[in-house]
């Protein structure tokens, strides 16, 4: 994600990551994901029942995860105002938003706000 | 090769058809290109299985036992994560487009708290993702 950087910089775009990892694996990871997105550690699953993202499929977590649950890889586009304006909820988690297809809706929902 | 063992040659067949498939596999997966029906690599997959466990029957030499074990163990390995990597929402509580987010409070990498709060006024892309594996 952090290729479209410029792209979220040139439009002002706030990044937020939420996941269910210990602060201090997300701060080791930090260089994989988002050098400048804020990244949320999400163990409790606060965040993500807030979104109604949790994932409810029976092996959703394995055994050795910290976390007893997992979101649902998903991707939201949120306006000014708070309103989602696109969403992309992924059905396998080998299948992630591609870059491509996030900029296109920036381009659809954001470029086209006054 | 001619005096090669029925079971052997079935077993390098099952290896050789597992190998290739999983490399297409990995191949989709660096393009994200994997196909929504995996039906078809399902079908392959547990075929390869088939195979191994028929060449084993048809008995092999003692290194051939090698490639139907290879074919055996990605044939089950692959349809395995496809398994549980289904994912499922409650559809009627996931957020949608037109909602409104909610407010929500949490502590990033550095443990420091987050207020929802503060998007507001900003255009925001929000990414929930699995564990780091």
């Amino acid at each position: 994600m952090e290729e479209l950087r410029p792209e979220f910089d040139k439009r002002g775009v706030k990044v937020v990551t939420v996941s269910v990892d210990l602060p201090e694996v997300i701060a080791d990871r930090r260089h994989l994901h988002g050098l400048q997105a804020t990244m949320l550690s999400d163990q409790s699953l606060v965040v993500t029942d807030a979104f109604g993202l949790r994932n409810q499929g029976v092996h959703s977590a394995p055994p050795s995860e910290s976390a007893k649950a997992l979101p649902v890889p998903a991707t939201l586009l949120i306006g000014r105002d708070g309103t989602v304006l696109w969403r992309d909820l992924s059905e396998n988690y080998q299948r992630r938003s591609d870059p491509s297809v996030v900029l296109a809706a920036m381009e659809a929902h954001f470029d086209t706000l006054q | 090769m001619g005096n090669m063992r029925l079971g052997t040659k079935i077993g390098l067949l099952a290896a050789a058809v597992a190998a290739l498939t999983a490399w297409y596999w990995f191949h989709l997966t660096g393009n994200v290109a994997l196909p929504e029906d995996r039906t078809a690599f399902v079908v392959v997959f547990l075929g390869c299985v088939v195979l191994g466990v028929a060449a084993f029957v048809k008995r092999t030499s003692w290194l051939g036992t090698l490639p139907p074990l290879f074919a055996i163990a990605v044939g089950l390995f692959f349809p395995y994560t496809m398994m549980i990597s289904e994912q499922v929402v409650a559809r009627d509580a996931a957020i949608e487009v037109g909602d409104t987010i909610p407010r929500f409070a949490s502590i990033d990498d550095s443990g420091v708290e987050f207020d929802s709060r503060s998007l507001s006024g900003h255009l925001v892309l929000i990414k929930f993702f699995r564990a780091h594996w």
